[in-house]
Parts: C-alpha cells; structure tokens; sequence
C-alpha cells in the first residue's frame, strides 16, 4: 500500500488494482499531471483568466462610480459585483498566480526536481479550480455573495442576505482555503527536505525564503478562516447560533476572525511579490542583493508581527482603547521591517550598472507604487487618524496602492523575468515597456484620486452617491484611469500572443538570457521535464552567477564560464520522475457536488461524498509508480515518488 | 516510504517527507482547534433560554470516556513497536484495539449528545450550543477519520500489505491518533474542568 | 531636480500634490474630513496633518532617490563591464532600522495622547425645560442604526438604569426623532451607539471619526460642534441593499433654540382638525402603525420588521429630510416638496432600493392618489417646520 522499490512489490499488492496513467500527451496529460511545472502553468492561466474576470468586475464597479446616482449596475447588483471583485482578485487571481510561481521556481531554484509531495500538488491545484468554479456558479444558481469579500455578521446570515450567495461564498472559500493549505504543507516540506546538496537555508534565494514564510502564514492562517467559514455555513445552513445577536451572539466574533487570517493573509500575498522582484533587481542591476540576511529577517519578521496587527482593521469597531492603542503601536512598527526591505532595494540599485528592461521596469514599479500604500499605511496605524479614514476611499486607495501597486506589478515583474524559464522565448521588451507604462498612468489615475475622494468623505462599498459632495470630477478621473489598466492588460495579451507567434519555429532562446543569478537558470529554456540533468552541488548563494563569474587579481568581475558552458543541456534520459495520475482530479470534483448539495438538495452530496472518498482509497491504494514508465535507469528514483497513505 | 529508499535518498531534515508533512499539517490543526476552542470560550455563558452548560454536563461520565481515548495512545504505541519489530500480528490486535478504544469514545460522544438533546439542548438552542456541539462535533470527526484509517490498515495488513517496512505509516497515522488525544485533553479541561456557568 | 522629477512623474505626484490642498478647499465638501468643526475632529486633524507630512517626506525621499538612482546608474554602453560588487553595510543597515524606529515612537507618543483625549468625557450639564420645570440635563443621545436609518433618542433623566442592551427593544425614551440629531453647540454630547439589526457606522466627519453601531453592543462616542450649523454623514460599514442612502444630519443649534425644540419635541400629536387629515389620519391607523408611531395616538412597542421599528413620527415635519436622510421634505422656499412625499408614499421601494417583501424597509402600501393626498394632509400635522435657514442648510441632492 505504501512505496516501494521493486516491480515485483508493486505487482504483488493485493489492492494495486489501479493502474497509473501514463505521461501521455493533449488534455489528458494535463489533467493527469504531477509534474510542478506543469502544475504551476496551470495555476498561472487560471489565475490570469480569474484577474481578468475580476477586473471585469472592477471595470463595472468603475462605471458605476463614474457619475453622480449611477444607474449601470443598481444596488443589488453593485453589492454583488464589489463582493465578487475582491473574492476574485484575492483568492482567485492574486493568491493562485503567486502559487503559480511557487510551484514552477521553487524545486528549480533548490536544486530539487519535483515539490515532495507531486500528487498534492496536483490536488491542490484541482481544488483550487473547482473552489473557484463554485464561487462563480453563483451568478447563474440564484445571485452572487452580496455581503462583502470580510463578510461581516451579521449582515451575512440568512434574514439580511436571503439569497443563496454567501453560502456559495462560505463553501467555495473553504475549498480554495483546503486547496492553498495543502499547497502550502507541500512546499513547506520541499523546501526544508529536498535542497539540493550544499544549499543551505543561508544560500537559498531571497524568493525560496519569502515563499517559505509565505507557506508558513498560510498553515497557520488557512485553518483560523476554515473556521470562520464553517460558522458562517453552519448558521446559515443549519440554523447555528453563532451570529445572531438575540440570543447572545457577538456580532464581533466574525471579524476576529476573520482578520486574524486576513491580516496575515495581506503578507501572503505580498510577500511572493517581494521574493521576486529581490531576484529582478539585482540581476538587472548586476550586483548582489544588498543585505541578503537583512532582507530575510524583515521578511521574518513581516511573518511574525503579521500575526499581531489584526485588530487595526477594527479600530471604530467598539474594541476597547486599550486593544487599539496596542494595535496601533504594533501596526505602526510593522512598517519597520517593510521600510528595510525599500531601502535595501534602493541600496542594491546604488552602485549598479542598471538595465531598465520590462522586468526591472515592474520591479522599480513595486518599490516606489508600495511606498505609497506604505506611508498611507502609516497614516491610519495612526488609530485616531483611521476613525476618519477607515471605511472611506482613502482605504480603498491604500490597500491597491498595496495589492496593485505591491504586488500586481510584482507578478508581472515575475511574468516578464520567468517567461523565457517557462515558454522558451522571450516577451517583447519593447511591448512590455509600453505594458508598463501605460499600467503605471493608469493604476496612478484609477487610485491616486481615491485618495482625494476618501478623504472628501466618499464612504466604501456605497453603490451611488450625490452630487454636491464634491466626489464628480475624481471618479471620472478614476474611471478613466481603470480603462487604462484594462488596455494596459490588453497590451500583455497582445505580447503574449505575438512573441508566441513570433517563436514559431524558432529555437528557443539561450538559456541565460538576462544574465541571471539563481539556480533555476542552470536548466535550459524552456525547462525539461526533468528539470535537471543531475541534481548540482550548491556552493554559495548565488550560485547561477558564480559558475560564471570570479575576481580576477584586482578584485574585478571577469566572466570565467560562458552561460552555455555552465548550463546543463537537458539531454539526461532515463530520469526516473513520478506518475502521473487521475485522483486528484476526481477528488477535486466530488467537491461541488458536495457544496451544491449543501446549499440546494442534500442528495447531491452522495454522489460528490463518493467520488471524494473512491479518490482517496484509490489514491493512497495507487500503485507508487508505473514501473514501465521509468526511462530504464531504475537507480535514479526520485525521492519524490514515494507517499504513504496520508490523507 | 521504505527504509532502504529512506537510506537511499537522504531528506535535507532526515525526516520523510510524509512524516515532515504530518507535522507541519498538525501544526495547522492546532489554530484550527485553537480557534474553535476560543469560540466555545466566548460562549460558554451564552445559554439564552437553553440548558447552561453546569446544568448538563455529566462529568464523571466524560472523564471516563477521556480516559478510554488516553487509553488508545497507549495501544497505538504498542502497535506502532509491534511493527517495528515486525511482530505483524500484534500490530494487528493493537490497531484493532485503538480503533475499537476510538470507537468507545465515539459512542460516549453520540450518548452524551442524544442525552443533550432530550434535555432540550438543540445545535439552534444558542451559542453555547452551537459552539458545544461545533467543537466537539469537530473533534469527534477527527477520531473517526482516525479510526477510518486505523481499520483501512488492519485490512491491509490482514492482507498482507502491510508490513515491517510500512511501519512508517503506522507512525504517522499514530501521529495524527495522539495529537487528536493531545487535543482531548485541551477541549476536555476548557469544557468540562473548568468550573461551567449554570442558569 | 525634485520638482523637475515631480513634473515628469506626472499622476502620482500630481495626485498627492493635489491631494493636500483640494481636500482641504473643495468648496462643496460636506463631509470633507480635513475641515473639523469640533473638538474631536480638531484634535485627529492636528495628528494627521503632521503625519501626512512626515510621510510626504519620505515619499519625496524615496522618490527622489529612485529618479537618482535611475538616471545616474542607467546602463547606457553595453558591456560586460561589472560593478563594484558589495554585499550589504550593517551600519547603515541599522542606521534605516533604528531612524524609522524613532520616527514612529514620536509619532506614537503623540497618537497615544490624541487617543486618550478622544476617550476622556467631560460632559457638563445644560439646562432645559421639561413640562414647565427647569431641569439639568447630561447630555447624552442614544443612537440606533438599523437598515437603512438612523434613529436618536433622548432620555431627559438620564441613562442611568436605561438598559439598551437589547436594541430591538428599548425603554420608553422622551424625545425620539430620526435621521437628524438635533444638539446644543458648544457642548460635548454622550453617544451610546448601537444597531437593531446589522453592523452600521455612525459619523460626522466635521465633527469627530466614527463609530459602528453593532447589534447587541452599546459603544460610547462623542461629538461636539463649536458652532450652530449643519454638519453631514454617511453611514460607513456596509450594512446591506442601500448602505449608500443611510445618511444622517447633526443639527447645533443654541442652548435657547435647543430648549425650545426639546419643549417642541415633548409635545404629544393632536388631533388633525381637517377632514382629510382626518381621513389620512384613519389610514395611518390602519396601514402606517403597523410600523410607525406617534406619540400621543399609537404607541405600541415594537413594528412588524426585521429592526422592530420604524422612524417616529410625531414630529416628522420638524425634520427637513426623511427616508435615511436622502429626500428633502421642504422646497428651498419653505413649502412641502409634496411631489416627492407623494411618490415615497405610492411606491417606497422605487424610489429607495429596500428589501420589503423580507419585513426590511417600507413597502408599497397600495394607496390610490385621494388616500395618498389624505396621508399627506395628516402627516402635515405633526410637528412644526423648522426655519428657512435650517431648510437651506440641511438641503441635500
């Protein structure tokens, strides 16, 4: 039932009556697959597709806005379109796309040739698509979440919110959360376990470790939201107690809560952003990472203060003085470790000899557009200051100069660096800077004027507003610069599409093209399936870049290696890599049904109880490998194929 | 994972990364149960018009059941030697032993409920009883997942499947059985130890 | 350079620039929250400015040192030359460690003093009329929020022994009017705010920040006006279907003026005198009490909706907005916007999105057009019209 190493063990198991997929090709291989990169080009064009559905919504949310008593959406409709807008970009387009560089850099960049887990990855990845399905089903079974993507009790319960959408709310976050725990269990164990030799925690990159105690936040933080979220289902659907005010309920509870996940959640999603564009910067202004032992101990220790913030989002909420005195203290010195991290990207600038191509474009994007969030940051830490701001524009402006600003512009920072790693042909640099800065102009025209308007006094979450308030002219503006990022978006498909076109037929590109200075750059582009032709001996932090350089006597750079002579050429045969497999697909589709039947006939949940369950006796009753499938070398067994039947 | 393929293929820790895993997965439960546990805790006085909980908790009845499922780490860890001596057959009456042990505390768990519930106190009766039953209702669907796993081992070694180099497996199933017992521990003195609120 | 660099950068820095000032002087900015009219307000106003300040130096700093940093290390020749290679200086590490450290302990010191005075209470009592006696009164206003309204109530001996626990069922209060609160100048008001039904948040940006109204909570909170006027607001927490149109008015009026609307506001409702105020008065009793009540007629506890009440209406024309605060009640001239009470008669939730059939908002009551003018004809009864002045500075769009 459990791993083994020989063919004859494998055929002599009395209930290794399944047979495992072949790698194969077409659809087939990719809803089979285990394989990380595979997995991580999955997670990336369902969070792409997701970020353009939620900025449909935006655009929607915009037009509303962009005159006096706006009539484009109506209130029902308005409230349900703000609720999905930030459940899509948060748990379906931003989460999901720092999953996607997750998966595909991080056993490249340790030196591993899979994630240790490759199954639960898969799962994951499953799990995550049918969690983001279910949320959006909502729009054809009965009305979307109307109650905010913090869902406040109890405005959430059944009386104030009659239509089915919060319970499609509280069952497909549940999903999308088990999908980003099990991912974040799986990495946590692959970074810790499978370094390659010589890569010690001291030598991974700044993006390993940033992912790391990203995948830390979320063990913790996941499970406190599941919670949260299984109140909310159960008063709803069960009739619980938890919320209802008339009997004792505290109307308090929910937001704990849910800010106790969501604060950390802010730094999960941060946090990837920050990894990559600490491996932008210095590539692209040819030095090294300015205090890299800085650099991780501020990501540290935004992992730990996170967890003591919270409450800041509750400073008007009746919390007592005390409560928000200590957490206005503690949020406002939580911008220490994140002014470091500025300061030390502007120090690895200094000095440097700066190529400012569309990756180092974004990257410079991030520091200056995350200031901003930042000091605005600062300015409601300030508790008194933020019983005028909190719930007005100013808010909404803070938060996207940090989500849009921070990390939307660090993604894209990744999309543009990695897209030769994964595709094997660059994006236009050219196009991208036009992507670039077009996004900047219209991201400082959408946001920069919520400022104004908050500070006006334009509450949040208001479906119209008046005129005479003063609020006219800037949400015009704001409109105007939103259809900017959308063409600024349109832009990047375009580049997309044409450098693919445009590689047709071509080689792919060499396998350094930016110079770069990480391990993942030691496999050629686009990556091989086995990722590395032998596993490398890591010698210093920096390792990419070190096989190519030295000092001479003087104590200048010299190139010793060229980047062809360093890079492995990826013709290694016989690599011995994990099955493939259906069950995490068929465990990820017996989810709905069991959320469906939930919410609408019981009777659903059996069959949907069934698939879940089948999949985990034939997962874990799966013979380990498809002895056939070994490319003849049966010495070279990965760790990554043995699992025992953990559920 | 196989002790020769442990050998083999050294983990950066020495740890497999099935048993890294368990750990790492125990550490999420704990916010889990952390979090339901915190809930009960501000709602114990929350009775409305329903039973208090000092009006209807049974506690030498309870503390016997606790100590039945204490009982069932020590088998665990009985079988867990077993197999690592290979001594298969001992390790199947153990994992049948802590299944049946879980399945005791399980049947307390429905007892106490029914007995709850004819004593007017309904899962909707107010936060105090939603939070009960919330919390404990949790707890015992982990045991019973536990126990699930238990008797899917005991088949399998009934079959012959598993064996002295699957002890692995039983050490981390063991694992998740006795951080569910450690967690008993935690809800049993929230719940039951400290002195209840009565109506 | 800066400036240069602030031109190029275009909406970003134009953006903040515009930002410090516009705010400040927008001309018709009722809930501007640079412009405090009050002590509270004035007191977080004096710590954000300062703040703002501190961060539009860094932001000029970082920024500065970005375009620097830009233009001076751009690589222009492309060769394989490489830079000095340095890996970190942990003294000036440290030295941006600990500078921002100290920056924020100043700026704490001073945000723990501002938050300690906007805790501290110092109301005094004023002096009112009650039933012909002069009587000290603290004053303290209980505010309820429920979808999408607001309701104040006045207890004139105080709330000692007031149990507002259960919001859905509150003691009987002396004054209780709805949308517009109506307060001394130049005295700090006692607010108790709390909700009949889901989270709301109550606030007047001249006059102090917010505070949310949450079911089964009594939170304190305070206000003053330094002066008579009229000072705007919005409920903040998203609080369902038409949280936009739950808005509300402070009115400061003198200590004279604010004993004689008290001694207005005690007066019961008297009987219509017209026919068809009567008649409209036999309609109110038939469909309106269901929810409504006038003191002095109907006062039963409790309405047939999910928040248990409806706006008290013995005074209604005394207030010049209604509906959450959203429609005029009066012409700019001082005569009834009858057009509008007529159509919020006829079909309420077409004119303000509110979940009737769900016992949340006013329904359509099914008048015909002769009932509708009865219904107006009696509710011109309650209450007097406030003066012109107060029309006019209370008008809303």
């Amino acid at each position: 039932m459990t791993a083994t190493t020989t063919v004859e063990d494998v055929v002599g198991q009395p209930l290794g009556v399944y047979t495992r997929p072949r790698g194969g090709n077409g659809w087939r291989d990719w809803i089979t697959t285990v394989d990380h990169k595979k997995i991580g080009i999955l997670y990336g064009v369902a969070a792409l597709f997701f970020f353009v559905v939620g900025g449909i919504e935006a655009l929607l949310i915009r037009l509303q806005l962009a005159t006096p008593n706006g009539t484009v959406l109506g209130a029902d409709m308005y409230n349900q379109v703000f609720t999905m807008h930030g459940v899509t970009m948060i748990f379906l387009a931003a989460m999901p796309l720092s999953a996607a560089f997750a998966n595909y850099l991080i056993p490249l960049q340790i030196g591993a040739r899979d994630v240790a887990l490759p199954r639960l990855n898969a799962l994951s990845f499953w799990v995550f698509l049918a969690g983001g399905i279910v949320l959006n089903l909502s729009w054809v079974l009965g009305g979307a979440p109307d109650g905010g993507w913090f869902g406040y009790a109890p405005n959430t319960g059944i009386v104030f919110s009659p239509s089915p959408g919060m319970d499609f709310y509280a069952l497909g976050l549940q999903m999308t959360g088990i999908a980003s725990l099990v991912s974040s269990i799986n990495l946590t164990v692959t970074i810790l376990n499978m370094r390659a030799p010589g890569m010690t925690l001291f030598r991974m990159p700044v993006f390993t470790w940033m992912i790391l105690v990203t995948q830390l936040l979320l063990v913790f933080a996941m499970p406190v939201i599941a919670v949260a979220l299984f109140l909310l289902a159960f008063s709803r659907l069960f009739g619980a107690r938890f919320f209802d005010p008339s009997v004792g309920g505290d109307a308090l509870l929910w937001q704990h809560l849910f800010w106790i996940f969501g604060h950390p959640e802010v730094y999960i999603l941060i946090l990837p952003s920050f990894g990559i564009i600490s491996e932008v910067i210095p590539t692209f202004s040819r030095k090294p990472i300015f205090g890299y032992p800085f650099m991780v101990f501020s990501g540290i220790a935004i992992g730990f203060m996170g967890w003591g913030v919270w409450a800041h989002h509750m400073f008007v909420s009746g919390i007592g003085p005390i409560s928000v005195a200590a957490f206005s203290l503690s949020t406002m010195f939580i911008a220490v470790p994140t002014g470091v991290k500025i300061l030390n990207w502007m120090a690895t600038m200094w000095g440097g000899r700066i190529k400012f191509s569309a990756p180092m474009l974004f990257a410079v994007g991030v520091v200056s557009m995350f200031t901003i969030g930042g000091l605005s940051g600062v300015t409601h830490a300030i508790s008194p200051a933020d019983t005028q701001q909190t719930d007005t524009y100013y808010i909404v402006a803070h938060f996207h100069y940090v989500i849009f600003g921070g990390i939307i512009f660090g993604l894209f920072a990744g999309l543009y660096f990695w897209w030769p790693k994964v595709f094997g042909h660059q994006l236009s640099d050219l196009i991208g800077k036009v992507n670039f800065w077009v996004m900047l102009v219209g991201f400082n025209l959408t946001f920069g004027p919520m400022h104004v308007l908050g500070l006006q006094g334009m509450a949040r979450r208001i479906d119209s507003y008046s005129p005479g308030f003063g609020f006219e002219f800037w949400n015009m503006v704001s409109t105007i610069g939103s259809f900017l990022i959308a063409l600024s978006i349109a832009i990047f498909v375009v580049n997309v599409i044409r450098s693919a076109m445009k590689a047709k037929g071509q080689p792919p590109c060499g396998p350094d093209p930016w110079d770069a200075r990480s391990l993942e750059w030691l496999t050629p582009n686009p990556t091989p399936v086995h990722d590395f032709d032998e596993i490398p001996v890591v010698e210093s932090l920096d390792e990419f870049w070190h096989r190519k350089y030295g000092t001479d006597e003087n104590g200048r750079v010299v190139r010793v290696a060229s980047a062809e002579e360093v890079c492995q050429d990826g013709s290694a045969v016989g690599v011995h890599l994990p099955s493939p497999s259906f069950w995490p697909i068929v465990f990820a589709a017996g989810l709905p049904f069991i959320a469906l039947g939930l919410i609408f006939n019981l009777w659903l949940t059996v069959p949907g109880g069934l698939l879940v369950v089948m999949a985990i006796y034939a997962w874990v009753f799966e013979p380990v490998d498809d002895p056939d499938a070994a490319h003849g070398d049966v010495s070279e067994v990965a760790d990554t194929t043995e699992e025992a039947p953990v559920v | 994972m196989s002790e020769a393929a442990a050998t083999d293929h050294a983990t950066t820790t020495g740890m497999s990364h099935n048993k890294l895993a368990m750990w790492v997965f125990l550490g999420s439960e704990c916010l889990l149960f952390g979090a339901l546990i915190s809930t009960y805790l501000v709602y114990r006085g929350r009775f409305a018009t329903g039973p208090a909980p000092g009006d209807i908790f049974d506690i030498p009845f309870t503390s016997v059941s606790s100590f039945v499922l204490l009982m069932s780490s020590l088998t665990m860890v009985l079988a867990l030697s077993a197999i690592k001596r290979g001594d298969l057959r001992n390790n199947r009456i153990w994992l049948l032993t802590t299944a049946l042990l879980g399945s005791l505390f399980i049947g307390g768990q429905v007892y106490e409920f029914t007995t709850f519930f004819r004593e007017g106190l309904g899962y909707t009766t107010s936060p105090f009883s939603s939070a009960f039953f919330t919390l404990t209702g949790f707890h015992g669907v982990h045991v019973s997942i536990g126990i699930l796993m238990l008797m899917s081992m005991f088949i399998s070694s009934l079959r012959g499947s598993l064996r002295k180099e699957h002890s692995e497996t039983v050490e981390i199933i063991g694992l998740y059985w006795h951080f569910v017992d450690i967690v008993w521990i935690f809800i049993f003195s929230v719940i039951y130890l400290v002195p209840s609120p009565t109506s | 350079m800066i400036r240069k660099y602030l031109r190029t950068r275009g909406p970003t820095a134009v953006g903040l620039g515009v930002l410090t000032f516009l705010t400040g002087c927008a001309a018709d900015a009722e809930l501007d929250t640079l412009n405090p009219q009050g002590p509270s307000a004035r007191s977080i106003d004096n710590l954000f400015d300062p703040v703002f300040y501190v961060a539009v130096v860094v932001f000029i700093f970082v920024f500065a040192g970005t375009f620097i940093i830009w233009w001076r290390f751009r690589d222009d020749h492309d060769d394989e030359e490489f830079p000095h290679q340095f890996h970190g200086d942990t003294r000036l590490e440290l030295a941006w460690t600990i500078v921002p450290t100290l920056i924020l302990v100043v700026i704490s010191v001073f945000t723990l003093i501002t938050l300690r005075g906007l805790n501290e209470t110092e109301a005094n009592a004023v002096t009112i009329e009650v039933g012909g006696t002069a009587t000290q009164w603290e004053p303290e206003v209980v505010v309820v929020g429920q979808q999408w309204w607001w309701e104040f109530r006045y207890y004139l001996n105080g709330l000692d022994g007031v149990d507002l626990t259960d919001a859905r069922h509150l003691p009987p209060a002396d004054i209780v009017t709805a949308n517009q609160m109506v307060i001394p100048a130049g005295e700090e008001i006692e607010l108790s705010v709390t909700s009949r039904d889901v989270i709301h948040s109550f606030w007047i940006p001249a006059l102090n920040g917010k505070k949310d109204a949450a079911p089964g909570r009594v939170h304190p909170w305070k206000l003053e006006a330094d002066e008579p006027g009229v000072y705007f607001g919005q409920c903040t927490e998203f609080c369902g279907l038409s949280h936009s149109r739950m808005r509300m008015q402070v009115v400061a009026v003198t200590l004279d003026d604010f004993a004689a609307w008290v001694a207005e506001q005690l007066q019961p409702a008297a009987e219509p005198q017209a026919a068809a105020a009567q008649r409209g008065m036999e309609i109110y009793q038939s469909q309106c009490a269901r929810c409504h009540v006038i003191d002095g007629f109907n006062d039963n506890d409790g309405a047939d909706l999910v928040a248990n009440a409806a706006p008290n209406l013995t005074h209604l024309m005394s207030r010049t907005t209604y509906a959450g605060g959203i429609f005029n009640m009066y012409e700019p001239d001082g005569s009834l916007d009858r057009t509008q009470l007529e159509a919020w008669l006829r079909n309420s939730p077409a004119e303000k999105p509110a979940y009737a059939e769900g016992r949340r908002g006013m329904p359509a009551m099914g008048l015909d057009e002769g009932q509708i003018d009865d219904v107006v004809a009696y509710l011109t009864t309650l209450g007097r019209a406030p003066s012109l002045d107060v029309i006019a500075a209370t008008e809303v769009e």
